[in-house]
């Protein structure tokens, strides 16, 4: 009787933590989903699309959707081979001290918020550096945000591997390349991946460091060189919200979070299915 | 031997990339503590055409919207944990596993969208206010954005409880809801703790939700427990004002100073978040 009445109160107290956001996500596809006709995706002829001239051009959300996709892609290339060369490290040379001071400055930088990236990028790669605005200075500040995660994801997935089989492919005499090449890549790569994925739905949806870092509002459709600037989804977003009183403005702001939500959404899933495989085959 | 160059270049430059950050935090708000000294902190004015610089009306507003984000986040979170790890069937797991990843991953920004589309409409009509833009709908934005992160690690500390101690209680003839007080929870208590800690550190970084609901208006509450006017925390202050601060100009150093205490504040409760937790271990 108590465990019944115990059980209830607690699933009636959990409720809002699995109903909520699904609702959130619910009413997310309704409001995003009526905007997302030919002229969003700037196909609808110029007549049509000059009264929506002031928020898209006639390349509609493309160039947005690329400039994300761009740092995205940049910050995650440049963090990946760090991460790969610092675990690499942590597991080939360091001792035990340092490991475990290399664990702790990592997470510690990793709970230091995104923002306060943003500052640094914009103090040092924008002012200092003279680069200006810049889709490098995002993806550089982009980088150093996911790179503890990065690194400690793969730090974890390669003490994952069994050390008898380390052990005995030295005792083979195999060299340290041969052993990361033939035996700890097909046995950690599953994890690398999805902490690769994870990354870069983390940089999809971070929005306040790229906001004085990477980009602008609009007259962007595709950054010339890593010094010009460009536009991304977030910063679309977070622009068109501020003018949250006109209708229009708000359609169109419902409709990018929802193209967003779908690529950050799309990669969290594969990365979760990677993870539960490589979880299984152990 | 490449491949120990490639080690030391990566090695090298995260160093650099370290020194990087923490030398550009120092540098850049030294100029703002050298000229005023410490005392803004507890200073309650903040007019930078004034040079009236004081943090507190933001940090209170920080610590109130965490404050509320917690109160709503943590019991729910905790529930959401144990039921579905203790009451769930094993099979259901990792689809509910599934929603808190999606969950955790929708970007802060469609929060705020929402935010300003439903929450602050919704306050503005029950509450009877004139503008929704307040600590309370931070707070409660805050909480559903912290939910994921609370919900994962306490799962995690409730999975890692050693199966016999379930079994033990379960010889003792201790029936599920005193199993769960006088066994799990005790066991579970030193995640939950530093899962808190972290959630706090996440919520108070949080930017760009919280800077279109909160107002952003640099005022303490009057009274201190009126969290139905707009105000301001330390991450809306800096991101509202940093686009319009001039290059090497006092604002400009004090908003750094703003970031250097938010990071001071974040790396702390992390550390205190990942120590006991290893002594734990240990035992």
């Amino acid at each position: 009787m108590i465990n019944r009445a115990s059980k209830f109160a607690l699933c009636l107290l959990a409720l809002p933590a699995l109903v909520v956001p699904a609702l959130c996500l619910a009413y997310l596809l309704m409001r995003g989903l009526p905007g997302l006709d030919s002229s969003f995706f700037g196909l609808s002829t110029l007549e049509q699309s000059r009264d929506t001239a002031s928020l898209s051009n006639q390349h509609g959300i493309f160039p947005q959707i690329m400039g994300s996709v761009l740092l995205s892609a940049l910050a995650c290339s440049i963090a990946m081979p760090l991460a790969l060369g610092l675990s690499l490290h942590n597991q080939l040379y360091a001792g035990r001290r340092s490991q475990s001071l290399m664990v702790h400055v990592l997470t510690t930088f990793q709970s230091i918020p995104p923002l306060v990236y943003g500052l640094c990028g914009l103090v040092v790669f924008v002012h200092l550096l003279q680069w200006g605005i810049s889709l490098a200075a995002g993806a550089i500040v982009l980088a150093m945000i996911v790179l503890p995660v990065l690194t400690l994801n793969t730090i974890h997935a390669l003490e994952r591997i069994p050390t008898a089989l380390t052990d005995s492919a030295r005792s083979l005499g195999m060299s340290a390349g041969q052993i990361i090449w033939h035996v700890w890549r097909p046995k950690a790569w599953r994890s690398l991946l999805t902490g690769l994925f994870l990354a870069i739905a983390r940089t999809l949806s971070e929005t306040a460091p790229i906001l004085f870092t990477a980009t602008v509002f609009s007259g962007v459709i595709w950054p010339d060189s890593l010094l010009s600037p460009v536009t991304s989804l977030q910063t679309h977003i977070f622009y068109l919200a501020q003018e949250a009183v006109d209708e229009r403005i708000l359609a169109h702001a419902w409709s990018s979070a929802l193209i967003l939500v779908t690529l950050v959404v799309m990669f969290s899933v594969i990365a979760h299915f990677l993870n539960r495989h490589s979880s299984g085959n152990e | 031997m490449w491949l120990r160059g490639w080690i030391m270049l990566s090695v090298l430059t995260s160093i650099a990339l370290i020194v990087l950050f923490v030398g550009f935090l120092i540098h850049a708000s030294l100029p703002f503590f050298s000229e005023y000294g410490v005392s803004p902190i507890i200073g309650r004015e903040w007019y930078p055409y004034e040079d009236l610089y004081g943090f507190l009306p933001a940090l209170v507003g920080s610590a109130w919207a965490i404050a509320i984000a917690l109160i709503i986040a943590l019991p729910c979170g905790l529930a959401a944990a144990i039921v579905s790890v203790e009451i769930l069937p094993l099979r259901y797991q990792s689809t509910v596993n599934l929603g808190i990843d999606i969950l955790a991953g929708i970007p802060s920004v469609v929060y705020g969208l929402l935010g300003i589309a439903l929450l602050l409409p919704w306050l503005e009509n029950n509450l009877d206010l004139l503008t929704g833009h307040s600590l309370l709908a931070a707070g409660l934005l805050l909480s559903v954005m912290i939910l994921p992160t609370i919900t994962r690690l306490s799962q995690d500390a409730f999975r890692d409880i050693d199966n016999s101690y379930r079994e033990a209680a379960n010889n003792l003839g201790l029936n599920w809801s005193q199993q769960l007080v006088a066994v799990l929870l005790p066991q579970a208590w030193p995640s939950i703790r530093s899962a808190s800690l972290l959630a706090t550190g996440r919520g108070l970084g949080e930017t760009i939700a919280v800077m279109l609901v909160v107002g952003s208006i640099d005022r303490l509450p009057d009274p201190w427990y009126n969290l139905l006017t707009p105000a301001q925390t330390i991450t809306s202050r800096i991101g509202r004002e940093m686009g319009e601060a001039s290059v090497g100009s006092d604002q400009w150093s004090a908003l750094m100073a703003c970031g250097l205490v938010l990071t001071l504040c974040v790396a702390v409760l992390s550390i205190i978040a990942h120590t006991p937790h290893k002594r734990a271990a240990h035992d």
